[in-house]
């Protein structure tokens, strides 16, 4: 093997393991991955938790008319990784209105109102099969599915208005359970007419804005 | 075989390590399953590619996943869907061997590029994985043998005898580096969730239905000390896999271990492709030393013959080609054929109908009360018995979960009832009663279950104050019975008197 090539070899092998051990590291210690795509070449977080509850989302249309559709995709969906359509996956919500944009424009139906996202939950333990589940709980499969509004959307996707996720929102509850909490929120600084700007003194000439906005909570 | 004999060895065993040659039998192996286990879904995926991939459909790409907005270039179908059928040709043409380092590149960079328009319903870890190892196969020279380019090398080869040339191993260390570093990375994951070693989200993974059916794992899933001992297993593999995976023992015994547990993963959580596409590097791990030991085995049980077929076969076959025509022109020849092959069958799918008469497909309506009742804002409360995943009663604990589920005790057991949770709940005040068979109360017990809780325990010394008898425990919640735990007490009761108390988590 020439030098040249043994060189080049080399620094491969170099900067591939050092690429490989950085993800371990910052996956390991927490730090330096905070929004970087090339990160998910190398970090290893293919379990990184699951929720008690199974969750499935659903669009409805709602025409000028009052009538409501499925806004699911009529040539028939794709399931990427099982049985589950893919905007079931879609956690994030990025694909939600570019998939809402796509069924509605390459479909047949009247003018579209709003777009409604509802997300469906229900918990795991009533996805065993009739005979598991008698075993185990000696009681009937009563499933209930929880629906909770999550964004009304127009035509084209775009979120006229959101809401917390059904977790958040459970959460959110129980927190906010507790009239002590809601007296100490209710009392909380002022954000109109109360907050000075340093710069506003001097400036006047220029517009002074900061990359952040503002304390930022967990 | 003979051997070309090793010159200029490395001195240090670093050099040894990344620089030792050898013939590329184990990348070649790689080279022959991982395409084909990597291509499988992109192979489904075909008759979606307007929809997934193309400007006509809704891709979202991984940068914007992570906020970047959209980096790569989304094209139009009539360039995507040609490009789209040469990914899939190169697969298939690096599995055979055929133009094989101008086949790995091209399918490294478009694999990339496809999975990183769908961040959703493509991208996915073992699409990394499988990246990974394009990459390091197109820089290897796995085509060497076992190819259709070793067969025309070979071929055109006048004079002596060709034996495959040996190279320095690096590329097949730096596949078997990066598993060392995904066990070690996953094992990392796993340490940081929470409850991942009581088995909670062992249990959930396996009753979510977000891949294919795993009729075993809803078992498993049931069985709480299963959970926890594979838990427990998993993660020290994979944390020992690193130091053991280089010995000569270890490297049986861990990769023994990987092949069983990719295996369960498939058997327990309905995985098909990632265990396919980590088992089909794990021949990354082969060496020259063991081909010969398998070879002189298949010589040995007499079976040689019978080996010799698929390459007796791919001989004809090849000889029929005239020798005068390169292989560019006809790989060039082949892409050229598949792209306008698969723009042609993409157009005469007609994904979105548009050549029907109406020019598209109707969206299906829905009943107007069932809408509303969906879009209504007002929240649902959750069932109290919802909060709950199971209430069971044992005596048993492994790792705080009871392990046993039992339906007679006798005088003198400690009877534990346990409730496990389904998180998010919120505080909640639980009542754990004891009742005889025409349902009178015999004892109660009450706790608090904070919201970060996950179970709650009550413990109960079966004594004198019960006779022989059908009794059940009882779990109450916010005033309502949600379980009933019948069981059969037996046995003479003693001088020991019953005595509950409540233990909180």
């Amino acid at each position: 093997m020439s030098r040249w090539k043994s060189l080049i070899a080399c620094m491969f092998i170099g900067v591939y393991v050092s690429f490989l051990s950085w993800g371990v590291m910052a996956h390991a210690l927490k730090v330096g991955l905070c929004g970087n795509t090339l990160s998910y070449f190398v970090v290893w977080d293919m379990f990184c938790g699951w929720t008690a509850w199974d969750a499935r989302t659903h669009i409805i249309a709602e025409d000028s008319k009052g009538n409501y559709f499925e806004v699911r995709e009529p040539w028939g969906e794709f399931h990427p990784f099982g049985h589950v359509a893919r905007i079931h996956y879609d956690n994030t919500n990025h694909l939600l209105p570019a998939h809402i944009n796509n069924v509605l424009k390459h479909s047949v139906h009247e003018g579209i109102d709003r777009v409604y996202v509802v997300e469906e939950v229900w918990p795991k333990q009533y996805n065993l099969p009739p005979k598991l589940y008698a075993h185990y709980f000696d009681r009937p499969n009563d499933k209930l599915s929880y629906f909770h509004l999550r964004a009304v959307c127009a035509e084209d996707g775009t979120p006229l208005s959101s809401f917390p996720d059904w977790h958040t929102q459970q959460r959110l509850n129980a927190v906010y359970d507790n009239p002590r909490l809601q007296r100490q929120s209710k009392q909380a600084t002022a954000m109109y007419s109360t907050l000075f700007t340093p710069t506003s003194q001097d400036s006047g000439k220029t517009l002074n804005s900061s990359y952040n906005t503002g304390l930022s909570t967990n | 075989m003979n051997l070309p004999a090793t010159n200029s060895l490395p001195k240090t065993q670093l050099g040894r390590f990344f620089f030792l040659r050898e013939v590329p039998f184990g990348v070649a192996m790689v080279r022959m399953m991982l395409p084909l286990a990597a291509g499988t879904p992109m192979f489904m995926r075909f008759p979606h590619v307007r929809e997934l991939y193309t400007s006509d459909g809704a891709p979202v790409q991984m940068f914007e996943l992570f906020g970047h907005g959209s980096v790569l270039p989304v094209l139009p179908p009539n360039l995507a869907v040609p490009l789209y059928s040469l990914l899939l040709l190169s697969l298939i043409t690096a599995i055979i061997g055929f133009r094989t380092r101008l086949s790995l590149c091209i399918a490294t960079t478009l694999y990339i590029y496809f999975n990183f328009l769908d961040g959703v319903g493509t991208m996915t870890k073992y699409s990394v994985i499988a990246s990974h190892l394009l990459l390091l196969l197109s820089i290897s020279n796995c085509g060497a043998v076992w190819s259709i380019d070793a067969f025309l090398k070979k071929r055109s080869a006048t004079g002596a005898e060709v034996v495959p040339s040996s190279f320095p191993v690096w590329p097949a260390r730096l596949m078997q580096l990066l598993f060392a570093h995904v066990y070690f990375g996953a094992a990392i994951t796993k340490i940081q969730t929470d409850s991942f070693f009581s088995g909670e989200q062992m249990r959930y993974w396996m009753l979510s239905n977000w891949n294919y059916e795993n009729p075993v794992g809803e078992v498993m899933a049931m069985w709480a000390p299963m959970l926890l001992i594979s838990a427990y297993m998993s993660v020290v593999w994979e944390m020992m896999f690193p130091f053991l995976v280089w010995r000569p023992m270890g490297r049986l015994f861990v990769l023994g271990l990987g092949a069983t547990f990719h295996f369960m993963t498939w058997l327990t959580l309905g995985l098909y492709i990632f265990p396919a596409i980590c088992v089909s590097g794990y021949f990354a791990f082969a060496s020259e030393r063991d081909v010969l030991i398998v070879r002189n085995f298949v010589r040995r049980v007499g079976v040689a013959r019978f080996a010799k077929w698929p390459a007796a076969i791919g001989q004809r076959t090849l000889n029929r080609i005239p020798r005068a025509v390169p292989a560019g022109v006809v790989w060039t020849c082949m892409a050229a054929f598949c792209a306008i092959a698969a723009t042609e069958a993409e157009l005469r799918l007609d994904i979105y109908g548009t050549n029907t008469a109406e020019g598209g497909y109707r969206l299906k309506p829905m009943d107007s009360t069932v809408a509303r009742t969906m879009i209504d804002r007002q929240q649902q409360n959750i069932r109290e018995q919802d909060k709950f995943f199971n209430f069971e009663i044992g005596t048993q604990t492994v790792g705080e979960l009871l392990a046993n589920r039992r339906t007679e005790f006798t005088f003198g057991e400690l009877m534990l009832a346990q409730a496990n949770l389904n998180p998010p709940h919120e505080d909640m005040w639980i009542e754990c009663l004891l009742k005889d068979e025409e349902n009178r109360t015999i004892e109660q017990f009450g706790q608090f279950v904070t919201r970060e809780m996950l179970r709650a325990n009550f413990t109960y010394k079966i004594g004198n104050k019960l006779v022989p008898g059908n009794y059940q425990m009882v779990l109450k919640s916010a005033n309502q019975e949600i379980y009933h735990r019948k069981f059969l007490l037996s046995g003479t009761p003693g001088t020991e008197s019953s005595v509950s108390s409540v233990l909180t988590n």
